[in-house]
């Protein structure tokens, strides 16, 4: 049985992640009597000191999904820190020529999926740096809109959908050797106006701040 | 003119010794006065992503250990991350400190000339940035990543690298052309 680690790295803490939200998109395309399931959650293993069985499961893995969101063009600090460290920990047991199959899920605010690509490559320079095989990113642009699910069900976002599932359906055949991947970075960009993408996220990011007792003028607070 | 370095405590390589004696060499030659920031693992909180930083307290974050840091980078001329380069990215200390500059930009969305998207800078002038990634071995493939990351999404930031004393030249000369005063809002 193969062991499949599905690593979730949002650093939000007690709030809906996107990252989740894929990761499970993900994880559910895998038959529990096929496949060995394990699940790290990054902040968590971090906080609670549990790194090294984290990185026990990962030194065993025959494929690890990792998803996260970007943070000024790359990494977040948080999973950088935990790859930094399974690094080091890879390099002093001496973990050689493993095969593990890497890929990575990375969504984005600004709706072009593209700009996910130097995120990507960070994770396939990792897999280069620890002799993993890393395999594909998918890069998804507009991943807040997830946090709306009546606007997911709009008939719009069908394709959309559609395209998340296949992507992800392509991660489940690709570690169970059952297809030829043909793309590197796969972009997935939700069915939406830019336009209106940028007149919601104003809307909500206004409606927030009021809810925080903020007017729209305080929010260009100048502290420094 | 105030310079601010911001380096990785717990990369401090024989490649950062050399790297960070040229950089004050030519700070000092300059006059200029310079604050460093060393940072480590314990110093700054990882971003939590809550984006208080735009709507709860406007332009600075709830955690406050970022604090110092994004006063002196706001009221800097010239700030230079001095970054190992990891997997082609900013190590983990140096992208804390990235990460935790979030509050210096407000939360909406507008398209640049080239189509992409930007947060839309929250203060008038910014301080000159560069950028110096180092290494004793970096990859071609690295070297250009690392270059990318900032350079294709990010304006007015200058990126250089530095392998060790077969750089020194190099270094100096392409710091030498850059203009090391504020820049305006980033645009």
């Amino acid at each position: 049985m193969k062991n499949i680690v599905f690593i979730q790295a949002s650093p939000k803490i007690n709030e809906p992640a996107v990252s989740q939200m894929f990761l499970e998109m993900a994880m559910d395309k895998f038959d529990e009597s096929v496949f060995n399931k394990e699940y790290i959650n990054v902040r968590q293993s971090i906080s609670r000191h549990t790194q090294n069985n984290a990185f026990e499961l990962l030194s065993r893995a025959d494929a690890i999904i990792m998803a996260f969101p970007l943070y000024f063009f790359c990494l977040p600090g948080m999973l950088m820190s935990f790859l930094q460290d399974y690094s080091k920990f890879h390099q002093e047991n001496n973990l050689q020529n493993n095969k593990t199959r890497i890929y990575a899920i990375v969504n984005c605010g600004f709706p072009e999926p593209q700009i996910n690509l130097e995120a990507v490559r960070v994770i396939e320079s990792f897999s280069r740096h620890i002799g993993s095989d890393f395999r594909f990113g998918i890069q998804i642009g507009g991943g807040p809109m997830m946090l709306s699910p009546h606007v997911m069900k709009a008939p719009f976002l069908k394709s959309t959908a559609q395209s998340l599932d296949k992507a992800f359906s392509v991660i489940a055949a690709d570690v169970a050797d059952e297809n030829q991947i043909s793309e590197k970075y796969i972009n997935i960009e939700f069915n939406f106006s830019r336009r209106i993408y940028f007149f919601m996220a104003e809307k909500g990011w206004t409606s927030l701040a009021k809810r925080n007792g903020l007017s729209k003028k305080e929010l260009y607070k100048k502290p420094y | 003119m105030k310079t601010l370095i911001i380096a990785d405590e717990d990369f401090k390589t024989d490649t950062f010794h050399d790297l960070n004696e040229i950089i004050h060499g030519l700070l000092n030659d300059r006059g200029f006065e310079t604050e460093v920031i060393e940072v480590g693992l314990q110093d700054l909180t990882f971003c939590k992503g809550c984006f208080s930083c735009w709507v709860k307290k406007p332009g600075e974050c709830v955690m406050k250990d970022a604090a110092s840091i994004n006063r002196s980078f706001l009221n800097s001329d010239v700030t230079v991350y001095l970054s190992p380069v990891i997997f082609g990215q900013f190590s983990a200390n140096i992208k804390n400190v990235i990460d935790r500059s979030l509050p210096n930009m407000l939360p909406f969305f507008y398209t640049r000339p080239d189509g992409s998207t930007a947060h839309p800078p929250r203060y008038d002038n910014y301080p000159r940035q560069i950028i110096i990634g180092y290494g004793e071995e970096i990859s071609t493939e690295d070297r250009q990543l690392f270059l990318d990351i900032t350079k294709k999404h990010r304006y007015n930031i200058d990126v250089l690298l530095y392998g060790g004393h077969h750089d020194d030249r190099n270094i100096i000369e392409a710091f030498n052309q850059i203009n090391l005063a504020k820049i305006g809002d980033l645009s």
